[in-house]
């Protein structure tokens, strides 16, 4: 097995640090060869607080890796998450050359750099700018306008920026194990690779990642981003609100919240309550299942209402044709399904990574969909290279300038 | 002899004599299940217009209802004719009525046998000066918008004639069934939860308890017309066997998952247990039923010690409301209506009156929720924090939040996630104000 057919992808996120190796098929497919993770510590809704703890937990997690893949890892795909990441949508246009037979690439180029000329917060950099549509003297629906002739050639962009200094400090602390950053991905944009199909993305989709300390979401409406973010909520909060409410420890609550919390309400008999069994430092107690439920009900709730709100600013939500896809540790609740469709009014599926081969265990498990999704993204990028022109409409992402 | 053998002196139960009648498809299986349980020495009688189930019925007395009317063959489900059946064979149920003192009619209502004679028997078992306790069930929705009508007619019918009517909805009997069940399975287990009643009151009834408890307790706990009944029977064994005897009682499906006891006006609860039930599991169980009983409801509550429960102990819970727990009856029962209170047994109530304590004043109710959710959350899981609160009105339980509302947990040291102006780190039921405790 050739090195360059090696993708590893890692996140690093609030509840594990996960580090997936795939191995890219000539067909376009990724196995999965070996999945290797350790618990996170010192991450806090998606971003490391702790320097050398998160370090180490991603040492740990990349020699898991390692011995369970049987591969040398040296460069990683890594993704990146943050309440301090926007993105917004820009049009870039450009004037194509009098003399030109028709447009070329590299008008192409000029375009997408055109759509970045706009102000960000001096302290952003640009992550990502992803193509939705061109349009060639104001005419709609171009797939490829390379070849075309046409005076004026304008696309549409979705631009991704952050803080820079903290996507640094992810980078930097991979770089201390050391490993190679092959580049950094925002993390909806990798796990929709997997989770979303490509029908779905034209039909239109929102696809909801909660994991353990935020909520990242992006929607697809005709093939195209049009809109991602994250909002600093996630699992992390539930856990916190059942320890502050039943005041037991955030352990407990972390187990108590994964084997017996629901978010469905009344569904419970008044006395039908969990023992919590007693051990060192903790006094047993019983705890009335409703009230836990309620807790997680509205945390749930109020993290759903509040990303709705977000997404009818700009009224995506009316365009959605194959509905909502939620993934990520907090789709495991019981019963969130049906709450989003309460709220949305839509179809709601729980889902994980789909397009995939290799270790079932690994991608039917939608803590992973990030993970797993870098790993196919890093190869959507590696075909590119070779050519196949959709293929690269679809996915050309810039190199990332930080480094 | 200086002891006082406490078992003997109240004779009451003794000259109770109970005779079972089941009428009609619904109430013969009944019976027959009952006898498979095993009821004790009362006497079983099946009422049937179809003789070739009532052949069949294990019931040693039969009645065969109108004779002349369907000649052998079923009602065709046509009360009609079940009451003319009934009707015709009247000297028949009044022999076979005979000698006893209480009546349990068995009847599944939407029929035409069931549905028909019924009201004709309770009031025929009440002129002969017998007390008439009707287990009635009405039919599945599936059954039809027909069916249904004709049962509620008669159970309109029975609640007049009889003295007391425990109802048993089909449809929330076939909730807690697993969806995988077969219907034959549905059917038992409706028949058994009947069945089970019919020995739980059999049991309450005769049982000469510690407290004890009598007919006039159980027509308090079902006095409401036009009720629903609870119901919930269970029995534990082994270590824990009050807490499981009470959770097994709250499972039944005419609990309706045991939220319907908040609004129950008088509950009647039945604890039996072999020698070695200790005061302790009484006062365990208690408190742990006390915490789904609205506040001013009133308690009935009897204890027995029965030798041949052995290690086990039961709990049998019966009570009604409303359907739907209506305002007006929570109005009337801010104050347990003297008038109504049995004389006999007002010592009896006044030690479970103290040990309430209940929080479940209306708490204040986000709009956006179900007003189902504060009510069911208020109750409180910990006995010691309903201790001290007993007399506060519901504005000052609100003010007692115990902690600020700033509170950020793990948070406290992270950067604030904060959108539109609220700090998302806090927990949201302390942000919306919502009593989870």
């Amino acid at each position: 097995m050739s090195k360059d057919n090696i993708i590893v992808g890692l996140e690093i996120g609030t509840s594990k640090v996960c580090v997936v190796v795939g191995e890219s098929k000539p067909d376009n497919s990724v196995k999965v060869l070996g999945v290797g993770q350790a618990p996170s510590r010192g991450v806090r809704k998606g971003e490391i607080v702790d320097f050398e703890t998160a370090s180490k937990c991603v040492h740990d997690a990349l020699v898991d890796a390692e011995e369970k893949s049987d591969v040398m890892i040296r460069s990683v795909y890594v993704g990146i998450t943050g309440a301090h990441i926007a993105s917004f949508n820009n049009r870039g246009s450009v004037t194509v050359a009098e003399d030109q037979e028709g447009i070329e690439e590299r008008d192409f180029e000029q375009v997408r750099t055109n759509a970045r000329e706009v102000s960000i917060p001096s302290q952003n950099a640009f992550i990502h700018s992803v193509l939705q549509h061109y349009y060639v003297d104001g005419q709609d629906g171009i797939l490829n306008p390379i070849g075309m002739m046409g005076r004026k050639l304008e696309a549409d962009f979705h631009i991704v920026h952050g803080i820079t200094t903290r996507i640094k400090n992810t980078i930097r602390c991979v770089k201390e194990i050391p490993l190679e950053v092959e580049d950094v991905v925002f993390n909806p944009l990798a796990a929709a690779q997997v989770v979303l199909t490509q029908d779905q993305k034209n039909l239109g989709a929102l696809m909801i990642d909660i994991g353990g300390g935020v909520t990242d979401y992006v929607v697809y409406v005709d093939g195209a981003v049009k809109e991602s973010g994250v909002l600093g909520i996630g699992g992390d909060h539930i856990t916190n609100d059942i320890s502050l409410g039943l005041r037991i420890p955030m352990a407990k609550s972390e187990k108590l919240k994964i084997e017996e919390g629901s978010v469905i309400l009344g569904n419970c008999l008044p006395g039908d309550v969990i023992m919590l069994k007693d051990d060192s430092g903790f006094a047993g107690k019983e705890i009335e299942r409703e009230t836990l439920n309620t807790i997680i009900h509205l945390r749930v709730r109020e993290i759903l209402e509040l990303l709705k709100r977000t997404l009818e600013v700009e009224n995506h939500l009316d365009f959605l044709g194959a509905g909502i896809f939620i993934t990520g540790g907090c789709s495991l609740l019981k019963g969130i399904d049906h709450l989003t469709e309460e709220l949305f009014g839509m179809p709601v599926h729980v889902t994980h990574a789909q397009t995939m081969s290799g270790l079932t265990s690994a991608f039917e498990n939608p803590q992973f969909s990030t993970a797993i999704g870098l790993i196919k993204y890093a190869q959507a990028l590696h075909s590119d290279k070779r050519g196949g022109w959709l293929e690269r409409l679809r996915t050309k992402f810039p190199r990332f300038f930080l480094f | 002899m200086i002891e006082l053998n406490r078992l003997t002196t109240p004779a009451s139960g003794l000259d109770i004599k109970i005779k079972i009648i089941g009428i009609g498809g619904a109430g013969s299986n009944v019976l027959d299940r009952l006898v498979l349980d095993g009821v004790g020495d009362a006497d079983i009688v099946a009422m049937n217009t179809d003789v070739q189930s009532l052949t069949g019925s294990v019931a040693r007395d039969k009645v065969q209802l109108g004779r002349n009317a369907t000649r052998g063959l079923g009602a065709g489900g046509d009360p009609e004719i079940g009451l003319a059946a009934a009707e015709e064979a009247v000297e028949e149920i009044r022999g076979a009525l005979e000698g006893s003192t209480m009546i349990f009619l068995c009847v599944g209502l939407g029929g035409g046998t069931g549905s028909g004679a019924a009201a004709l028997i309770a009031q025929t078992a009440k002129e002969r000066g017998a007390l008439a306790v009707v287990f009635a069930t009405l039919p599945f929705s599936f059954e039809g918008k027909r069916r249904r009508r004709q049962a509620e007619d008669a159970l309109a019918a029975l609640q007049e004639a009889a003295d007391v009517v425990i109802c048993f909805e089909n449809d929330r009997m076939g909730e807690a069934m697993s969806p995988k069940a077969g219907i034959h399975q549905a059917f038992v287990n409706a028949d058994q939860t009947i069945s089970q009643s019919v020995k739980a009151v059999c049991g309450l009834l005769r049982r000469t308890g510690l407290i004890h408890l009598g007919f006039d307790d159980l027509a308090t706990a079902l006095r409401n017309n036009d009720a629903r009944c609870l119901f919930g029977f269970g029995e534990g064994d082994g270590d824990n066997r009050a807490h499981d005897a009470l959770a097994l009682a709250l499972k039944n499906p005419l609990m309706d998952r045991g939220r319907m006891l908040a609004d129950a006006a008088n509950v009647l609860v039945s604890i039996a247990g072999g020698q070695d039930m200790t005061l302790n599991e009484v006062q365990v169980l208690m408190e742990e039923l006390n915490r789904h009983i609205g506040d001013n409801a009133q308690i009935l509550f009897g204890a027995a010690v029965d030798a041949k429960m052995g290690s086990r102990m039961s709990v049998s819970i019966i009570s009604s409301v409303v359907a739907g727990g209506s305002p007006p009856i929570a109005r009337e029962r801010t104050r347990p209506a003297p008038a109504t209170v049995t004389a006999p047994e007002a010592e009896e109530e006044e030690p479970e009156q103290a040990s309430f304590g209940m929080e479940e004043e209306e708490p204040v109710e986000e709009p956006a929720l179900q007003p189902r959710i504060p009510a069911a959350v208020s109750k409180g899981t910990s006995p010691a924090v309903t201790g001290p609160l007993p007399s506060k009105t519901p504005v000052e339980r609100q003010a007692s939040l115990s902690f600020e509302p700033a509170t950020r947990g793990r948070f406290e040291k992270s950067e604030p996630t904060i959108i539109d102006g609220e700090d998302l780190d806090v927990p949201t039921f302390l942000r919306r104000h919502i009593k989870v405790k």
